[in-house]
């Protein structure tokens, strides 16, 4: 029973992490209607952001932190920019702008590779190694750390959603560009503070996971994840992102856990592919709705 | 009020509108007839600017009218969008809230908001549910109700009527009314001919991009050859 209880920590833990990063996807996807796969580039930098504070600069971790949060959420607002504001303007099909995140992924990989390199390097310690322990319990000092920290950053997003008036418009563009507009709104501005909102989670997402496993080129690759946990919970919803996203922590930990974790991915992807056949638009997503 | 001339509107190679000339006096109901694919939506989407232009002018209180949409609702046009396009995911009182977006002055928007369920008393009843969940009619007082709250001076109506029953069309048409007596000037393009002829004061007829008649509501409304295309009435 420790066993399983100690995983399903984990599992919420790793959960709590896609779940920074599917809500980025899906907060993109529900005003722009295409899947940003450059997303996962935005992650990698901003792992990268974090080590290099923490390694060279030998800064404090929060403000490692902080830095590679605003830094990626401007790389990511640069991104927009760059590779699908001009797509916008002339009315481009969303297949387009699908390439074009491919590009920007590609392109941003390969910049690291080049500049950086493209050797694992893992970030210094952060976090002592003995774990909290809670009865039998042993919690990790990190695991415990990445699920307050998501906790929080996912907080602070919920309540600019649902709180703030720049979140009703986000919301209102989302359902309908067009009209959002007609009552005003620049959406231009609302498609800016969103790629920054995503971005600067995919930041503090990529610092958790460079501390936890190492740093990469190809990190950027766990987007898979994310984008998983978004169709699970149902693209465009927040709330089902997030669950999407610790159901495939949990899943995944406990797979790990009780069989292998070579089956992780096999198990995940599977489930994928089960959701697609059986409810395509996800546990909260709208079903009425045809937004591919 | 406002001023269009020569108003040109290309779809790729689709002329929608062939120089369209319509003047609207402050404080008048102006309605534009016509059948579908007329160019009726095109006219008020021109406006406001979200489809392009290929030439002529918009000019509104002696001003020409900016090029971008969401500019448009600032100098005192709102649109009220065929099809409603209200917002299905926010509740009622947000969409309202939406339609208050650039204003600042709370107690003022307070007072639009009570005016706007004196005169929608649905929407009080139901301003915590979602939008989604409205009905048709409802869904279509709701886009008129957000539609006034930016206080708007000039408000455009695009087929207000479409897909209700009866019963609710008049009721539709009644508060049309009330909005006029608010000091609200309104452009209403409508399918519904005579409902719109016999509130307007203005009426113009639309056909394939260009106005073919226009002149005052009262006799638009007793021209044989409105009454036989647009009114169902034969000829005797």
């Amino acid at each position: 029973m420790t066993t399983f209880f100690q995983q399903l920590i984990n599992g919420i833990s790793i959960g709590s992490v896609y779940a920074l990063m599917a809500v980025g996807y899906s907060l993109v996807y529900s005003i722009m209607n295409f899947s940003n796969f450059a997303h996962g580039g935005v992650i990698m930098l901003g792992a990268y952001m974090g080590f290099f504070a923490l390694a060279v600069g030998n800064l404090p971790f929060p403000v490692a932190m902080i830095l590679a949060t605003l830094g990626s959420a401007l790389l990511a607002i640069v991104l927009e920019r760059i590779a699908y504001n001009p797509l916008r303007k002339r009315n481009a099909p969303y297949l387009y702008f699908i390439i074009s995140a491919m590009g920007a992924s590609i392109f941003l990989e390969n910049l690291v590779i080049a500049i950086i390199g493209p050797n694992f390097k893992t970030y210094p310690k952060v976090f002592e190694k003995e774990p909290f322990l809670i009865g039998t319990l042993a919690l990790g000092r990190l695991d415990v750390m990445m699920f307050i920290i998501s906790a929080v950053s996912l907080t602070a997003l919920l309540f600019i959603i649902e709180k703030t008036k720049t979140g009703m418009a986000i919301k209102a563009t989302a359902y309908n560009l067009r009209a959002s507009a007609l009552m005003g709104v620049n959406t231009d501005h609302i498609i800016f503070i969103v790629f920054g909102l995503g971005g600067g989670l995919a930041g503090i997402a990529g610092v958790l996971f460079g501390m936890k496993y190492t740093v990469y080129p190809q990190i950027g690759f766990i987007t898979t994840k994310a984008f998983i946990a978004a169709v699970f919970g149902g693209l465009g919803s927040l709330s089902g992102a997030v669950l999407g996203a610790i159901l495939l922590g949990v899943i995944e930990t406990i797979t790990a856990g009780y069989f292998s974790s070579q089956l992780r991915d096999l198990i995940a992807f599977a489930l994928l592919i089960f959701i697609l056949v059986v409810r395509p638009m996800g546990i909260m997503g709208k079903q009425n709705e045809d937004k591919a | 009020m406002l001023k269009i001339r020569d108003l040109n509107v290309h779809y790729g190679g689709i002329h929608a509108l062939r120089g369209v000339d319509i003047d609207v006096e402050a404080g008048q109901i102006v309605s534009i007839i016509g059948s579908n694919g007329a160019g009726k939506s095109t006219l008020l989407n021109a406006i406001c600017s979200v489809v392009k232009t290929s030439k002529g002018t918009v000019e509104f209180k002696n001003k020409t009218l900016p090029k971008q949409i969401n500019k448009i609702v600032e100098m005192g046009i709102s649109q009220v969008p065929e099809g409603r396009l209200i917002f299905a995911n926010l509740t009622v009182k947000d969409n309202l809230m939406m339609g208050a977006y650039l204003r600042k002055d709370k107690i003022q928007i307070q007072k639009d908001l009570e005016n706007v369920y004196g005169l929608f008393p649905r929407l009080l009843e139901r301003k915590e549910q979602m939008a989604g969940t409205l009905s048709g009619g409802e869904q279509q007082m709701l886009a008129m109700g957000r539609g006034l709250m930016s206080d708007p001076d000039l408000i455009l109506l695009d087929e207000p009527s479409l897909g209700l029953a009866p019963l609710l069309v008049n009721t539709i048409f009644e508060i049309i009314l009330n909005i006029k007596k608010m000091n609200k000037t309104i452009l209403l393009v409508e399918q519904n001919a005579y409902k719109a002829l016999s509130i307007a004061d203005v009426g113009y007829v639309l056909e394939q991009g260009t106005i073919v008649k226009k002149g005052l509501a009262s006799e638009l409304i007793k021209d044989p050859v409105i009454q036989e295309a647009y009114l169902g009435k034969k000829k005797v």
